[in-house]
């Protein structure tokens, strides 16, 4: 059998392992004592303490809403060691910046802008994204590379600083139902059986979520012919800390692999298998190391730390939310990890949600606001799927005509710089926007905003950082006094979900111009922003009313 | 896309294409025509143009 790459609770071969992972500890919960009576209703209950569930958790914990987070296991990662995502993208590193992470996570890992594909022994495409307008505004990195177990370590260590939030380990849901104002979770751990009532509940379960299975909803699943080994590997010899893919290895018998450095001076190696080739045989020890040796040399010195064999496979759930469940991460989506666009996205799904469940909660915006998770995430999963289908089609052809054209690219791309662009070993994860939301005010709306840096109050700060400090609002952002004036006169009749700020050296100076610019506002027009850092729009600051019934209830008069 | 004719000298690039396959095997041919597609796409550049011109060359 070929282990599925995501969600995989169990890796078919573990052969070594040299990472000490933390076990966390199991409590009595409170509810075993008590009658259902006399039992609390939870607003929102996390399943899966994995990349996506405990980033949902973190955030709602910090917009102030208490979160319980169930998880099956009591340690991070995927039962003792493992080789998940590697590449954190700048939107979930400025997710963690909020979530308080990012600085554990920037120590911790390695920092990486250029990327290298090569045929053969010639590079035929190489980048760097530090120098991308698109990657240089923010405060964070383009990339970070970090074993995902540390990631989710992080944010468990994050969650135990934090008032609102609760684990519960070695917790089994056994079963789940709803009706119109609760959501019903059967659980059982250690000690017992027991019941919780949540408001809403959040899936994040993985890729086989028993709680998507028992509501029936289909995933469309496809399975990969393609077959990889990963080999986790500590060598002394220190390539380049750069992004190497092979389309054409020469010591891969011609097909694809990836060299990327990871914490702890491990390197990600991942091979690209034969078709019909053997799992158990090609993660051997011995076959492993005599792979290792055709890559770096007979006399290469190394600890293997991991290896597994993997296949592909890609599903998207029908709806990401049924009522009062959502369904985030690998329960909802999985696609091949081309571009690191899995656990990107699970961070983003999170990061989506946290704002918009926490706005209901406190009765500051109206229900409908939950809906264009939906509309926004499924679509954000469907183009993910696309993209990494369309590199897996450039690194496996499936008929021959794909094959042709896949040679004449590289060929071409040899010679001439256009065709490397058409070179294709994985579109890096990038934080999806939405054209199309519900949420569509105006100009512009969907776009991603990066984190630029401020100043306010004379101290450098960053944007978000500043939004974060806004709460659960929608931030208006405009140039002149005049359009804070009108912009102020017209929130009077709403609810507290809405903040205004004027880009100017009174209250947020943007050294930059960044904002102003990306979203296009001048006297008259006004931007905007999401508290996940998506621009909702840029409207003439008179139509400002019309919008706001979508992320603001109106005041009881 | 242009459907009016827009190529300078028809008949030397067609006798030029021609001229280029003679001596190839089949399958040489078309990995020579992938290659062309690719270069001339590139001079075309437009994506919708791109488009319009695969939906025109099918059958």
């Amino acid at each position: 059998m070929w282990a599925l790459f995501l969600g995989q609770r169990r890796m078919l071969t573990m052969q070594t392992s040299t990472y000490q992972l933390p076990q966390f500890a199991f409590r009595t919960p409170p509810e075993l004592g008590l009658k259902p009576s006399q039992q609390k209703r939870y607003p929102v209950v996390v399943v899966g303490g994995g990349l996506g569930g405990l980033t949902m958790a973190c955030d709602l914990a910090h917009r102030g809403v208490e979160v319980l987070l169930i998880d099956e296991d009591d340690t991070v990662g995927v039962r003792g060691a493992s080789s998940r995502g590697i590449c954190y993208a700048q939107k979930s590193l400025e997710i963690f910046q909020r979530l308080g992470t990012y600085s554990r996570i920037a120590r911790k890992g390695i920092e990486w802008s250029i990327g290298k594909t090569l045929a053969g022994n010639e590079i035929v495409y190489s980048f760097d994204l530090a120098a991308q307008s698109s990657h240089n505004v923010s405060e964070q990195p383009p990339f970070i590379n970090l074993q995902q177990f540390y990631i989710e370590w992080f944010l468990v260590d994050r969650l135990a600083q934090l008032p609102a939030a609760d684990v519960r380990w070695k917790t089994q849901v056994t079963r789940v139902t709803q009706n119109a104002d609760r959501v019903l979770l059967d659980l059982e751990c250690p000690d017992g059986a027991y019941q919780i009532e949540a408001s809403w509940l959040v899936d994040a379960s993985g890729i086989r979520s028993p709680i998507r299975e028992g509501f029936g909803l289909q995933t469309n699943p496809a399975t990969g012919e393609d077959r990889w080994c990963i080999s986790d590997v500590r060598f002394k010899h220190k390539p380049p800390i750069e992004r190497w893919t092979w389309v054409e290895a020469p010591f891969n018998e011609n097909r694809a692999v990836w060299q990327h450095l990871m914490a702890d001076d491990v390197w990600r190696l991942d091979y690209q298998m034969a078709p019909d080739s053997d799992p158990e045989y090609v993660s051997r020890t011995d076959v492993v190391s005599d792979r290792l040796r055709r890559q770096f040399g007979a006399d290469i010195e190394f600890e293997l730390v991991w290896v597994g064999p993997y296949s592909y496979r890609s599903h998207v759930i029908e709806t990401m939310r049924l009522s009062r469940v959502f369904f985030l991460g690998d329960s909802a989506h999985v696609m091949s990890p081309f571009g690191a666009r899995g656990g990107n996205s699970a961070i983003q799904d999170a990061d989506n949600l946290g704002w918009k469940l926490a706005m209901v909660l406190k009765n500051t915006a109206p229900e409908s606001l939950l809906d264009s998770y939906h509309a926004e995430r499924h679509f954000a999963a469907q183009q993910n799927v696309s993209i990494t289908n369309g590199t897996m089609r450039f690194l496996t052809p499936q008929t021959a005509m794909q094959r042709v054209f896949r040679d004449a690219t590289i060929a071409l791309a040899k010679r001439f710089e256009f065709a490397q662009k058409l070179v294709n070993t994985g579109r890096l994860s990038s934080p999806t926007e939405y054209p199309a939301s519900p949420l569509h005010c105006g100009v512009g709306a969907g776009l991603n905003i990066a984190n630029c840096a401020l100043t306010v109050a004379g101290q450098k700060t960053n944007l978000v950082d500043q939004v974060a400090r806004c709460g659960n609002k929608l931030v208006v952002l405009c140039l002149l006094p005049a359009d804070q004036a009108s912009v102020l006169a017209q929130l009077i009749s709403h609810t507290d979900s809405v903040e205004c700020h004027l880009l100017s050296a009174t209250d947020w100076y943007d050294p930059q111009g960044y904002l102003a610019e990306r979203f296009g506002i001048s006297a008259g027009l006004i931007g905007l922003l999401r508290p996940d850092l998506h621009s909702a729009g840029t409207i003439a600051t008179a139509d400002l009313s019309q919008v706001l019934t979508r992320f603001s209830l109106k005041k009881d008069r | 896309m242009l459907t009016t004719p827009n190529i300078q000298q028809p008949d030397v690039f067609y006798q030029a294409l021609i001229q280029a396959h003679q001596g190839l095997s089949p399958s040489e041919s078309e990995a020579f025509n992938a290659r062309l597609i690719l270069l001339l796409a590139n001079q075309v550049g437009d994506s919708n143009v791109l488009l319009s011109c695969v939906a025109a060359a099918k059958p």
